[in-house]
């Protein structure tokens, strides 16, 4: 009989009312090891669970960016969302688009440069799908019954209790390698950083390259603190964050310019002593970054010139963000489980 | 009559009416039109609901018929239309603005249901 592998997240994992679905994280090997496709394994999924739930399918040979242009091993390649036993044929399951990365798109995306600088060459790169491949009109987004899965796998929601819950990549990442993930809530930090996105086409949120680093997808001033500031939140832990945001700051990457102006990047770049472009970072931006303490002026004082080893030994106080935090080690939250297949 | 549409409130009598074929005893409740004060509904597919609802109604068993209608696409965008107005009711100013709305698919109102006919055509077809 055969198999199919998957780690569940059962709902109300995590901090507050925690995951308003049940989450399905689910290597691509282990479905194509049982010669099934992703869309016969996402169906499997849902008949077994019979309840709200998210699917998300991971290439770990592929790779993706964070929403502040961070390039990253290991991709989401579809997403899916079931509930009833099953997936929606119309609204259910949409796939990431396998990206060609040619020269006139590093030119477009320069954070893309961190591809060649960590030998990447080989890797498809998958952020979100291809607009004119889904119905959806708006936003990237696959439903069936409440289970709604969106902005290509990084947020759930249940569209009946209307709770929702955060999940940016390099949390999920930490979940398929079994390594540690910080359960908590998102906090204004969050709120403000995750709209200091990149230009991306058939991007994670964006389906074009609307808003370049230095640039803020919020745009609402003072109130984008407060938009995303107490939801239930999974992300890969400061430190492991921060290694992420060294390895492109060592490549060249310069916030507001080539990567974006989240907080975290800033302040990992102003400890590591690597430029920001603070010019390029625009009035709403700043608006918003000010609202949570991170003045132009701070920036502009000499860096302290820390070490990789210092910046990761002191990483609570560099990184902010995420409150009522709580490390775990994601395999004492998130069950290893076999499917049998008829 | 393809192209015909039926007004909104024609077409709620038209549902009553279905249901009491049924029997004048059955009762009928509407839910997801209540924002709506004035809509053509599309003829054909309002013709197709009356034989459902006749249907469903004609059924001994039941004895009370339900008719949702919900967003097929459940995403929708909608304009919003924020309005002043001064002591005098007179306009002041208008901001227009747009929100996404995510809605939960039709499965949400299918619990315990095994009998369903699913009559409604692809995405694209009217």
């Amino acid at each position: 009989m055969k198999k199919l592998k998957i780690r569940l997240m059962e709902k109300g994992t995590g901090v507050k009312q925690g995951v308003p679905i049940n989450m399905a994280f689910v290597d691509l090997k282990d479905i194509k090891a049982i010669d099934i496709t992703e869309e016969e394994a996402a169906n499997i999924i849902a008949e077994y669970l019979d309840s709200p739930v998210a699917i998300n399918i991971f290439n770990m040979d592929a790779i993706t960016t964070t929403s502040d242009g961070i390039v990253v091993e290991s991709a989401i390649t579809t997403m899916a969302a079931g509930d009833k036993g099953k997936i929606h044929p119309e609204f259910g399951i949409l796939n990431m688009e396998a990206m060609e990365v040619t020269e006139d798109l590093i030119t477009e995306e320069p954070h893309l440069k961190q591809i060649e600088a960590y030998n990447f060459e080989d890797n498809i790169l998958f952020r979100g799908p291809n607009p004119a491949k889904k119905l959806i009109p708006v936003h990237n987004v696959v439903m069936t019954g409440a289970a709604i899965n969106n902005n290509s796998a990084t947020e759930v929601m249940n569209a009946v209790t209307m709770e929702e819950m955060l999940l940016p990549y390099l949390g999920q990442k930490q979940i398929m390698e079994d390594g540690d993930i910080l359960l908590g809530v998102t906090g204004q930090e969050i709120s403000v950083g995750i709209g200091m996105t990149v230009a991306e086409k058939f991007g994670r949120v964006f389906p074009t390259r609307q808003f370049k680093a230095g640039e803020t997808a919020h745009g609402s001033g003072d109130y984008a603190k407060t938009l995303k500031e107490n939801i239930p939140i999974i992300v890969a832990p400061k430190d492991v964050l921060a290694k992420y945001i060294i390895r492109a700051l060592e490549a060249g990457m310069i916030p507001g310019k080539d990567i974006g102006c989240s907080p975290a990047v800033l302040n990992v770049a102003h400890s590591l002593g690597t430029k920001i472009d603070l010019d390029n970072i625009n009035d709403s931006a700043w608006e918003e970054l000010n609202s949570i303490g991170i003045k132009k002026e701070d920036l502009e004082k000499p860096s302290p010139q820390m070490t990789k080893e210092e910046i990761i030994e002191t990483i609570e106080e560099i990184i902010p963000g995420v409150s009522k935090p709580k490390r775990v080690d994601s395999k004492d939250v998130v069950k290893k489980i076999s499917i049998n297949i008829n | 009559m393809r192209l015909m549409h039926t007004s909104l409130p024609e077409f709620k009598l038209k549902i009553q009416g279905a249901v009491l074929k049924g029997s004048p005893n059955k009762k009928l409740k509407i839910k997801g039109l209540e924002s709506l004060k004035s809509a053509k509904m599309q003829s054909l597919r309002t013709g197709r609901i009356e034989k459902a609802v006749e249907e469903v109604s004609m059924d001994k068993e039941s004895s009370k018929v339900e008719v949702i209608v919900m967003p097929r696409v459940p995403e929708t965008m909608h304009t919003v239309i924020v309005k002043g107005y001064d002591k005098e009711e007179n306009p002041t100013k208008a901001i227009l603005e747009v929100i996404n709305i995510i809605h939960p698919t039709e499965q949400v109102e299918l619990d315990g249901f095994d009998n369903i006919d699913d009559r409604r055509p692809s995405i694209g077809k009217h």
